[in-house]
């Protein structure tokens, strides 16, 4: 589903060029579960943004359920995105300004679904919040923000999800609830889920771990093949 | 509807009823309703004054004719058009009653004049009269009071012009049409038009004005003429309007029209800022969702169709609040003024509110197009990267496309290159200097900003971060207290010069044909009755012949020859036409200043005497100074070369004359005197008695004239200073809604402050102080820029002496940290009500 090959990223500041990423490659699979683990400032985010094509590679290839997002420009990207990426944030995302049904249907809408509005009730009864379907994000505690954030993004059926710490300003409970909802919902859709966290215990969660460390990613599991640490 | 439409509607929807486009919402309102009340006021009351202008020469527009009819196509061209027309014949004659006789001025009006004005009669001589709508029947007649006096007649005697024998049936106390003439002495008769030929006074050898008055729309009026015009003879005929008055009401009424237009200008720079200040407000706010829709797969054209349907959306809703709320402010003024100004205001005019529209639609796009299209130019990265802000940023083609928006706006409606380049370059000069200081408040802020935290380093720390932010918003303050400083100040010298013109106790009488002999006595019985006269002018008639040996034309006119010695007479160009009043003095008369030469007390070399020329007629007949004029006075002729030019102010309701010789070159000449007191309303039947034993002088009567001119400038003012309140309140708005967005700016920062502990009174004080300072530098540079386009506008566009404002260079910056600080104080307090996690929740 995601194929990267010595991906790197540059970036320029005032003393010159600095290489945040080291030249990358790994495959995932389709409806795999994958977790980028990290400290702050590893880079993980930098990849995440790269893969999920918000972001433009400086050297390398990448390939999102077979298309060359490294060759796309930034229309050609949005259109892939719309298509088959979701997306989860550590701060949510919500349009302030829309309801928590306005803000599922959003993807639905943009991608020219049919009955967004349909759609985003079914899925906002599955995370729990078909009562709060007409509320605005501030009147949402942060656990609830981010079920609608999860609802959103399973509303378009993507095909990749990428979840930046999804859990990284929820407290214990809700920690739990939301990460309980992220896989069942991934498992039931069959989606590809690249999650980004230095939760390491959220990260047990996912099928592979891989390890983040000064722009270097490292293999930490792997579902195939048992031995541990190997260099991507 | 298409996606993004759905979007936009959903979007303007929520943040509409959130209140989350209040700022840049109001801001369209505002320049709306500012500049539709602005230009629906001032158009009307413009429309109500030339209205009321017009009745100084009874109709719109009049056409004079000397000594042959226009052509009667002419008038029935002007009535198909759909104009309404009266006619006036004038004439000189003698009057008998008996064994007195007196030359008379003769007026024989149609049906229908006057077509603008009224004309005031009364059963007594001297008597303040009442409005008539008709005119005397065919064999009567309506004299002035003096006439009474002259022919020894009462009403209902009878008194012979020409071979017409009329009956006296009421004292003409006053026709619209009479103009301010002091030479013009002999009193008027007035007939009906068809007795005119009976009377047998316009035969060969007389001369006769035939006078066509004309009203209607300004668009049939302006079509008669350019159809009459290629027909005209400029020997013969001369065509007059209101707007082309150059007397003091007619001065006035123009100036008070400059000035609305300037107060409208300034209304819409100020929508443009507010407009500025409110759009980029708007585009921060929006930096997530677009990242959000760009994230989710939303194309660029999708995003940029949301926000030009949101922005069109809010345009439109801004647009209809702003008609209806500019014209309920404009009709509220209407109504609050209705006691005040005796003109009709009810006329409905469709370009104001064009305008308007225009003004609003053109500030939302042109101001809100550079931060939408940096809103645009947000990367979807933002979504992981909250740092990531719009990656296009050209301050100087932002600066370059609000200064062209505003240039091109205040052209188009002006229409006037001068006052717009003025307010145009005071400003650009304003935001340069403010630039400049703004750098070195900063460098200031850093030192003053250092060592231990209190309230005044906080603020100067937050003045030195937020440097390109801050001179923006002191250049916004800045040019909002500018325009308001100019408007303020240009309605106090204005109304202040209009105040000066016609000061208490001007002189509403004129009394000419004062011999020698009768000075001390009639002084004297002035003096029992407690009048005053206000000195004594000689006058001698005499006829301006050469120059420098070389003759000039010579055309001699008496009707209204007077009237024209006054208003400036500036029609003729040959020579000055008729004989010219001369008088001499050693003192040089108040309201004249020497433009040229030396006034008559320098002696000129080789014994010549000389005269001092007024520089208009100076001009006109292309006299220079050095140059040797050649008077004939009776018998005699004088020689006299020209010593000196000088300005007259024509708005003062003094004697004015054209030549001033030097008193020696007149002293074998008799003269006669000219004096002028003033007399209040409850002692007018004085004057009967007072002049009885001074048959021979004559009185002259400008009491109505100058009470239509005061009138007329008391309405104006009070105009002018409802405009200055109208103004004054979208300025203070203005500075509202500019704090307003500040403060959301400063947000962040107080969250943190609170946060971390700091006491509200700290947070308090350092805001206060930070708008205290910006509020004081932003009216220090609003007083110096105000200096500037003044000067420039008072000399270049109202014909005003500039002068210096000092008071306004300690007021400004006072008034302007005080209303800054109080303002900022007040926003601040609002956001420390929030509780903490309140204010931090909002960030997120």
């Amino acid at each position: 589903m995601i194929k990267t090959q010595q991906v790197i990223k540059k970036v320029t500041t005032s003393e010159g060029e600095l290489q945040i990423l080291q030249p990358i490659s790994f495959d995932v699979k389709a409806g795999e579960t994958i977790a980028i683990v990290g400290a702050s400032g590893s880079g993980k985010s930098t990849l995440l943004g790269l893969l999920a094509g918000l972001d433009q590679v400086s050297g390398g290839e990448i390939y999102l359920d077979g298309e060359a997002l490294h060759k796309m420009n930034e229309e050609q990207r949005a259109q892939l995105r719309g298509a088959k990426v979701g997306f989860i944030f550590q701060s949510f995302m919500l349009v302030q300004s829309l309801t928590a049904l306005e803000n599922v249907m959003l993807p639905a809408e943009i991608a020219g679904l049919d009955n967004p509005k349909q759609k985003a009730l079914t899925i906002l009864e599955q995370v729990g919040l078909a009562h709060r379907a007409h509320h605005y994000p501030n009147q949402l505690s942060g656990g609830e923000q981010q079920r609608v954030a999860i609802a959103r993004a399973f509303i378009s059926r993507p095909k990749i999800l990428f979840a930046d710490e999804p859990t990284g300003n929820l407290d214990a409970a809700n920690s739990e609830r939301v990460e309980k909802l992220l896989f069942e919902l991934n498992r039931e859709a069959n989606t590809t889920l690249v999650l980004v966290t230095h939760d390491d215990e959220l990260a047990g969660k996912c099928q592979r771990q891989l390890r983040m460390q000064a722009g270097e990613l490292t293999e930490v599991t792997a579902v195939d093949d048992s031995s541990a640490r190997k260099a991507v | 509807m298409s996606v993004a439409s759905r979007l936009a509607w959903r979007l303007f929807r929520h943040e509409a009823r959130r209140g989350e486009l209040t700022i840049i919402l109001f801001a369209i309102v505002l320049s709306v309703a500012a500049v539709l009340s602005l230009s629906l006021f001032s158009e009307r009351l413009q429309e109500a004054l030339t209205a009321k202008s017009a009745e100084f020469i009874a109709a719109d527009r009049v056409l004079d004719s000397r000594n042959e009819k226009a052509n009667p196509a002419w008038l029935e061209k002007a009535q198909s058009l759909g104009l309404q027309t009266a006619s006036q014949n004038y004439t000189s004659s003698m009057a008998f009653a008996g064994e007195n006789m007196q030359l008379v001025d003769v007026r024989a009006a149609s049906e229908g004049f006057p077509l603008k004005g009224k004309i005031k009669i009364a059963d007594e001589p001297f008597s303040p009269g009442e409005e008539t709508a008709t005119l005397p029947a065919a064999n009567e007649a309506w004299v002035n009071s003096r006439l009474f006096q002259d022919l020894g007649i009462t009403l209902g005697d009878s008194i012979e012009v020409g071979d017409a024998r009329f009956t006296v049936t009421k004292a003409l106390i006053s026709v619209p049409d009479e103009g301010f003439s002091l030479f013009s002495t002999n009193p008027k008769v007035l007939i009906r038009k068809s007795a005119f030929a009976d009377a047998g006074i316009s035969g060969p050898g007389s001369r006769v004005t035939y006078s066509y008055f004309f009203t209607g729309d300004e668009a049939q009026l302006e079509e008669f003429y350019d159809w009459l015009r290629p027909q005209l003879n400029r020997e013969v005929h001369r065509w007059q309007s209101v707007n082309d008055d150059d007397s003091a009401v007619g001065r006035s009424v123009n100036r008070a029209g400059q000035y609305f237009l300037l107060a409208s200008l300034l209304a819409i720079v100020l929508a443009c800022v507010s407009i500025g200040v409110a759009a980029q407000r708007y585009s921060q706010r929006h930096y997530d969702p677009v990242a959000i829709f760009k994230t989710l797969g939303a194309s660029q054209a999708m995003v940029q169709k949301i926000y030009l349907l949101q922005i069109s959306f809010i345009s439109v809703a801004g647009i209809l609040l702003g008609l209806v709320l500019g014209f309920g402010f404009q009709q509220a003024v209407v109504w609050a003024l209705q006691n005040r100004i005796e003109v009709s205001l009810d006329i409905w005019h469709v370009r104001p509110v064009l305008i308007a529209i225009f003004t609003g639609a053109v500030c939302a796009v042109l101001f809100s197009l550079y931060p939408l299209l940096k809103l645009f130019s947000v990367p979807p990265l933002r979504v992981l990267r909250r740092d990531l802000g719009a990656n296009m940023s050209a301050r100087v083609i932002q600066y370059l496309a609000a200064a062209s928006a505003i240039w091109l706006l205040m052209w188009a409606y002006s229409g006037n290159v001068k006052i717009s380049a003025i307010l145009f370059a005071s400003g650009v000069l304003l935001v340069a200097v403010l630039m400049v200081v703004t750098m070195l408040l900063i460098r200031l802020g850093r030192k003053l900003g250092q060592g231990r935290m209190g309230a005044w380093q906080l603020a100067w720390a937050r003045i030195s971060r937020r440097a390109m932010d801050n001179s923006v918003q002191l250049i916004s303050f800045a040019v909002t207290i500018m325009l308001l400083l100019v408007v303020l100040v240009m309605r106090n010298d204005m109304i202040k010069q209009w105040q000066d013109q016609l000061p208490q106790g001007t002189p509403n009488y004129f009394i000419t044909n004062i011999t020698d002999s009768q000075k001390q006595a009639l002084e004297n019985a002035f003096s029992a009755e407690q009048v005053t006269l206000d000195g004594f002018y000689p006058v001698v008639r005499g006829r301006f012949v050469a120059v420098n040996g070389e003759q000039v034309r010579s055309e001699v006119r008496k009707e209204k020859t007077g009237e024209e010695e006054q208003d400036g007479g500036r029609q003729q160009r040959s020579g000055l036409g008729r004989e010219a009043n001369l008088t001499w003095s050693d003192s040089l008369q108040t309201d004249n200043r020497i433009v040229e030469g030396q006034w008559l007390d320098t002696p000129l070399a080789d014994g010549k005497f000389g005269v001092s020329v007024e520089s208009g007629v100076a001009e006109r007949l292309d006299i220079k100074l050095g140059d040797v004029l050649t008077f004939n006075i009776g018998s005699e002729v004088v020689d006299a070369e020209v010593s000196s030019l000088r300005e007259v102010n024509w708005q003062t309701m003094q004697p004015n004359f054209f030549f001033v010789l030097e008193p020696v070159a007149m002293q074998q000449f008799m003269p006669t005197y000219i004096s002028s007191f003033y007399l209040a309303a409850e002692d007018k039947p004085k004057l009967a008695s007072l002049l009885r034993p001074f048959a021979n002088v004559t009185l002259f009567d400008v009491d109505a004239q100058i009470n239509q001119l005061r009138d007329i400038v008391d309405q104006v003012s009070a105009a002018v200073e409802f405009i200055l309140v109208l103004v004054l309140a979208a300025g203070s708005l203005v500075l509202i809604a500019q704090v307003q967005a500040s403060m959301d700016e400063r947000q962040q920062e107080l969250a943190i402050l609170r946060t971390l502990g700091a006491k509200g009174s700290l947070i308090r004080a350092s805001v206060l102080f930070e708008f205290l300072i910006i509020g004081a530098v932003a009216g220090l540079m609003a007083a110096l820029a105000n200096e500037v386009a003044l000067g420039l506008l008072q000399r270049q566009v109202f014909d005003m002496q500039a002068q210096l404002h000092g008071e306004y260079w300690l007021l400004a910056p006072i008034v302007g940290a005080m209303i800054v600080g109080l303002l900022g104080a007040a926003g601040c307090w609002r956001l420390l009500r929030l509780n903490t996690a309140a204010l931090l929740r909002q960030l997120i």
